[in-house]
């Protein structure tokens, strides 16, 4: 009483299928060269070079012949910790810096969405490394986690300080020899005019060269 | 009646249709063509006069010519417009040669040869008379007309036809309403495409039109568009030299790491594809490092680099920010053209400074941006931006002094003075002299006279009210002699009258203010002159790009190092800056306005405000103004204590002062004491408003 025709059929659901089959492939193709491209982002930090000391000194491997591993006495490891710390502060001033103006700058259409993942990823790693960082302490020493990052904190702005100094310092000896040379010139421009005097035949001086004065590099700006 | 729709099967529609398609994208395309051809931007700025030339000028000149070129014509486009025309002038061909058809409709009043409102008797008579003369039993055939009895009877026929559908009432009255005797008629629509497009067999190509038209065109022209927006920033910049511009950014950087850091665009490595990244790098980099105008600190910076595009780049950067040369005509071509490139991406960096609202980088980037149009290394000299000087000219000005001489400085002495330090022998000659001091009394310097702020019609300042920093300046080019004192009037900022709505909604306003009568109230003078003037184009005899200098105002916190209002950047200034010469500068007063948001809480802010030219190295403007923010109570009550004292007297005092508080740049004038006294009723309302939201705020 109520047939189909079935081979009628046959073209819609043809149809359909290479419909839906083009639609899949393409999805997935789609999200996987997206998913493998997000996974070729090259990191935003460099490689860590003092957590993998750190990680390497607590993993000693056995040296070839002897049975049991070098044994690393707690304050070396301390200190690798330490400067793994002092490490981690640096980036995440760098990474609270930017936070703001990667955002903003991404909203504008100024900066590619890559470098947001890129940027986002970094954040995620380093909580991460903090929570890492706040176990292997507390493992050293008990309750050490919580003080940890406030002596690392000092450590980096002290080091921040220091090279600044350095920097002003670096300066010293060239400035010290323009002044030498510059007081060499004026006092033989004075003794050139006091002779000139006494002969009576009184030459001015240079008005600029004596009140220029060198410019103070400071360190900021 | 059935309204049934036919194709253009003679082919007389259907050329209306395509010579209105093409004609409404033709006609606009062509238009701007002719009218970007015509003039060309660049061409109507004007220049700076001068005849110098360098060693290098050609290779400069032909470099800007062929970008010129890149950016001027489009040969598609060109190609579009004639095939356009081509297509609408056959179009026009068709419509003149094809007739349209003529729609014959039966009309009895023509038959029987009267007007259409002839009356039921003229009709009759007329209907007699024909009958008489055409009756075929009267008529005789015409031979000549090459008639026969048949015509003569069909004629007939018709002639009766007609006279009894005229006679008939209701087939009259269908003529009269309808124009047609059986009554309304369907009317059929046209549809303006040739019958072929429908025709069986043509079927399968206008589906493959289509489909390459919405399958392949379409997705293709948004496709490109999308991934072009994806592929360069918002600085036009390419998306990974921006994303490698932000790594680059360092909150200590200065402009040489400025242009360190430019190295690294994805543009360089473009320009300096394969065997090009190497080729004759060594030679670059030798000449570079013996060079001593270069920080040692960028020697190394370039040392460190790893080899590729990259160091190339840089490499060629400092030879063309030294002015170093490369002896080959190939490197020498390409020093100048990594500097338009490394400018484009300094604009990148430039919004990225901007992003960390940090002063240093931010200024860093500007000077970056002079250095490059004038081709001059970072912390030297801003001499070299005069034509003929070299390294000896600018020691034979500065001597041993740490303190680079400022062109404004140098050209302020006495012409003798100028002449004795740089004319001479290994120095310049006395032609080369003229022409440099003839190029530097033409550079357009601003000179800051006064700056303030203050919120239109207000007389105070209060929180997070809409602040306008007002910025008054002259174009003083370097050595001007014989500058004309500032007029305190020209210092002033007088708002617009409340019924100018023009001036106040920021219209185009032909008004000039020239002075004011006794009551303090502002006289205008009707000027035709145009608002927007523009500086000449960036002098830069090494810079392989038309530049239009920029003026960037913004204000920075001084003690955090920070930005306080991002910059406001002015292209064109509201009067002229040289007469019509374009020689000689006016002296005109600028207004520069800047908008912004008070802070929140009142008190006293003191801002550096920096005044940087992009163009030009050492014209920048840093003073230190003070924002004063009332308490908005406290401001109305001193607004009630002035009015009550001295209204109008108070006014003319308050002018004294701004004259007097002029020559000391550093001065300040917070309140302009001459604002409308009208505006007062706005502010109590304000006021009021104000006054019972706090009053109010403890009850919730």
């Amino acid at each position: 009483m109520f047939s189909l025709d079935w081979r009628g059929l046959v073209l819609p659901f043809a149809y359909l299928i290479v419909l839906t089959g083009t639609f899949m492939t393409f999805s997935t193709i789609y999200r996987k060269r997206k998913a493998q491209q997000s996974a070729n982002l090259a990191p935003w930090f460099g490689p860590h070079l003092q957590r993998n000391v750190y990680l390497s000194l607590l993993h000693m491997e056995p040296e070839t012949g002897s049975e049991k591993a070098p044994k690393v006495s707690e304050s070396v490891l301390r200190a690798a910790l330490l400067r793994r710390a002092v490490e981690d502060i640096h980036r995440i001033i760098q990474i609270r810096a930017a936070k703001a103006a990667c955002s903003s700058l991404l909203q504008r259409g100024s900066i590619g969405d890559d470098l947001w993942q890129r940027f986002q990823r970094a954040e995620k790693e380093m909580e991460e490394e903090l929570r890492d960082v706040v176990m292997e302490a507390n493992a050293l020493a008990p309750n050490w986690g919580q003080s940890i990052f406030q002596t690392a904190n000092e450590i980096a702005a002290n080091t921040v300080l220091r090279e600044r100094l350095d920097e002003i310092q670096a300066q010293v000896t060239q400035e010290k020899e323009w002044w030498e040379k510059r007081r060499a010139t004026v006092r033989s421009e004075f003794m050139k005019e006091l002779e000139g005097e006494e002969t009576g035949t009184g030459t001015p001086v240079d008005s600029s060269s004596v009140t220029s004065s060198p410019s103070r590099k400071k360190g900021k700006n | 009646m059935s309204t049934d729709y036919a194709y253009d099967e003679e082919g007389h529609l259907w050329p209306f249709f395509v010579f209105t398609l093409t004609s409404i994208v033709t006609v606009p395309i062509t238009y701007s063509l002719i009218k970007s051809s015509r003039n060309d931007p660049a061409a109507a700025l004007k220049r700076i006069h001068t005849d110098y030339e360098h060693d290098q000028s050609s290779v400069v000149d032909t470099l800007r010519k062929s970008e010129k070129r890149k950016d001027g014509s489009k040969p598609w486009l060109i190609a579009l417009v004639i095939a356009g025309w081509a297509v609408m002038g056959y179009m026009l061909y068709l419509i003149k040669t094809t007739d349209a058809p003529v729609q014959n409709l039966w009309n009895p009043y023509d038959i029987l040869g009267i007007s259409e409102s002839a009356t039921e008797k003229v009709i009759k008579k007329t209907y007699k008379m024909l009958s008489l003369k055409f009756h075929p039993d009267k008529a005789r055939p015409d031979a000549s007309k090459n008639e026969t009895i048949d015509d003569l009877n069909r004629r007939y026929v018709e002639i009766s036809k007609a006279y009894q559908a005229l006679t008939d009432e209701e087939v009259r009255n269908n003529f009269i309403q309808f124009g047609n005797p059986d009554g309304k008629q369907g009317f059929s629509i046209n549809i303006a495409l040739p019958k072929a497009i429908v025709s069986d067999g043509n079927g399968k190509y206008i589906v493959l039109i289509y489909f390459a038209l919405f399958g392949v065109l379409l997705p293709y022209l948004v496709g490109s568009w999308w991934y072009g927006t994806l592929r360069r920033s918002k600085e036009g910049v390419l998306m990974e030299s921006a994303n490698r511009l932000f790594k680059e950014y360092q909150d200590n950087i200065d402009e040489g790491g400025v242009v360190a850091a430019l190295s690294s665009g994805q543009e360089f490595e473009d320009l300096f594809k394969g065997d090009k990244a190497d080729a004759g790098l060594s030679k670059i980099e030798s000449k570079v490092m013996a060079s001593d105008e270069l920080p040692p600190k960028e020697k190394k910076k370039l040392e460190d680099v790893e080899s590729g595009p990259r160091r190339m780049a840089l490499a060629l950067l400092w030879a063309y920010l030294g002015r170093i040369e490369l002896g080959d005509a190939t490197l020498e071509k390409a020093k100048f053209q990594v500097a338009p490139i490394a400018h484009a991406l300094n604009k990148s960096f430039n919004a990225i400074a901007l992003a960390y609202m940090n002063t240093a980088p931010l200024l860093a980037s500007y000077f970056a941006s002079q250095r490059l149009i004038q081709a001059i290394p970072p912390k030297a000299s801003p001499l070299y931006q005069l034509p003929h000087f070299n390294s000896a000219i600018v020691q034979a000005v500065e001597g041993d002094s740490r303190v680079h001489t400022t062109v404004q400085a140098f050209m302020d002495q006495p012409d003798a003075k100028r002449r004795s330090l740089v004319v001479g022998k290994g120095l310049l000659t006395d032609a080369q002299y003229k022409e440099s001091i003839a190029y530097a009394k033409q550079l357009p310097y601003l000179r800051v006279a006064k700056a303030f702020f203050k919120v239109t019609g207000e007389k105070f300042i209060i929180p997070s009210s809409l602040v306008t920093l007002v910025v008054k300046g002259r174009f003083v080019p370097p050595g001007s002699e014989k500058v004309p004192d500032v007029t305190p009037i020209d210092l002033e900022d007088i708002d617009p009258a409340e019924d100018d709505l023009d001036a106040i909604l920021g219209r185009k306003k032909t008004k000039k203010l020239v002075g004011k009568d006794e009551k303090g109230k502002p006289i205008y003078e009707e000027t035709t002159e145009s608002e927007d003037v523009y500086p000449p184009l960036a002098s830069s005899p090494y810079f392989a790009r038309d530049h239009s200098p920029r003026w960037h105002v913004f204000l920075t916190d001084s003690k955090q190092g920070r930005v306080a209002v991002p910059p406001f950047t002015f292209v064109s200034f509201d009067r002229p800056i040289y007469e019509s010469d374009g020689k000689t500068p006016t002296f005109a007063m600028q207004t520069l306005k800047a908008q912004f948001q008070a802070p929140p809480q009142a008190g006293h802010y003191t801002f550096v405000m920096h005044v940087v030219c992009d163009s030009y190295v050492g014209f920048d403007t840093k003073m230190e103004v003070t924002l004063v923010v009332e308490d908005a109570s406290q401001a109305a009550e001193m607004k009630v204590e002035e009015e009550i004292s001295e209204p109008e007297e108070d006014s003319i005092a308050g002018i004294m002062n701004a004259a007097k508080g002029a020559p000391t740049k550093q001065r300040v004038v917070k309140d302009e004491e001459d604002s409308d006294e009208e505006s007062g009723t706005d502010d109590d309302e304000d006021d009021d408003t104000s006054d019972t939201n706090t009053d109010t705020e403890p009850e919730n």
